[in-house]
């Protein structure tokens, strides 16, 4: 099955048809998308800042990650599964978008950049977890998960308005 | 006959910077892009604030360590907003004040912004009952006014 073969059957989901045909599909959809992307990015944020050693010094990293985490993994998935049915929805115009590829791109470099952090940077954390400035390898992190999920937002708003 | 109010709005949307956004889609997508940037950093300010107010989040670390840093990502994120969102008003300003979710939405900012400047005067510099209930007040209208601008967009 092609990519574009893909798109279609996706569209013609039940879920799909159901969000662009519904009078309240589309915008309740949206409504959760942008509350998943406050509560997801907007808390973890904080968690960057912290390894940028910029903001919530006074507690340890790991200290930060276990409580922000819970509070971002919610949003994410709100984010990720409201995200999923609205692409179902409009697949073959999100397919020929170029901000759509540009925000697929974000997404797997933000994700690509959580991998490493968690597999190589953390591992050697205990000698830095109550360093008020983590060395550059994390603060490099931080810095790119904020560039990545920032340019996931703008790519996303600019996907909405020159997809249809 | 065009009421003062009225003649302001169309001079508004009559204005160069207006005609430059209604005349270009890539521009107000980019506007309405920061627009949203701007109200995420808006919501995890609010959130973590009103979190660590409420007890919830870092509670063993001191309020100002926290809701100083949240208060001013908070600040951040409204500049990015208020630009950005006057330069989206700009177009269609006539339409959006009679919005009953755009007058929600602007009432519920100058609400926030109320509580932000008492508590911004106040410094925290006590845990007092006062402040806490501010600042959760604070974080509350903030994230209200994300809920009501989402309903203007869509449902306008």
């Amino acid at each position: 099955m092609s990519i574009p073969q893909i798109a279609e059957w996706l569209e013609g989901t039940s879920v799909a048809v159901l969000v662009r045909e519904s009078a309240w599909g589309f915008p309740i959809v949206v409504a959760i998308h942008i509350l998943g992307l406050t509560l997801s990015v907007g808390m973890v944020l904080w968690f960057d800042l912290r390894l940028l050693g910029v903001a919530l010094r006074g507690s340890s990293v790991s200290a930060v990650y276990r409580r922000i985490i819970p509070w971002a993994g919610t949003g994410f998935a709100l984010m990720f599964a409201s995200g999923a049915i609205l692409l179902a929805a409009y697949a073959t115009s999100a397919h020929g978008n170029v901000y759509f590829r540009a925000k697929v791109i974000a997404l797997f470099l933000a994700g690509l950049n959580a991998l490493v952090y968690h597999r190589f940077t953390e591992r050697h954390r205990s000698r830095w977890d109550e360093a008020a400035r983590p060395p550059a390898a994390a603060r490099m992190a931080g810095l790119i998960s904020i560039v990545a999920w920032a340019t996931v937002i703008l790519a996303g708003r600019m996907m909405s308005y020159t997809m249809f | 006959m065009m009421t003062a109010f009225g003649a302001a709005m169309a001079w508004v949307e009559g204005s160069g910077v207006a005609i430059a956004i209604r005349e270009s889609l890539l521009l107000t997508a980019a506007l309405s892009a920061f627009h949203l940037i701007g109200a995420t950093l808006v919501g995890g300010g609010a959130l973590l604030g009103g979190l660590r107010i409420g007890g919830v989040l870092f509670p063993d670390q001191a309020m100002a360590d926290v809701v100083r840093p949240a208060g001013r990502a908070i600040l951040l994120g409204l500049s990015i907003s208020i630009v950005t969102g006057a330069l989206l008003f700009s177009p269609r300003a006539s339409m959006a004040v009679a919005n009953g979710f755009f007058q929600l939405k602007m009432g519920l900012l100058v609400a926030a912004a109320a509580c932000h400047a008492i508590l911004h005067s106040r410094r925290w510099h006590s845990e007092d009952q006062a402040s806490g209930f501010l600042g959760l007040a604070r974080s509350m209208l903030y994230i209200a006014v994300i809920l009501a601008g989402s309903a203007y967009i869509l449902l306008e």
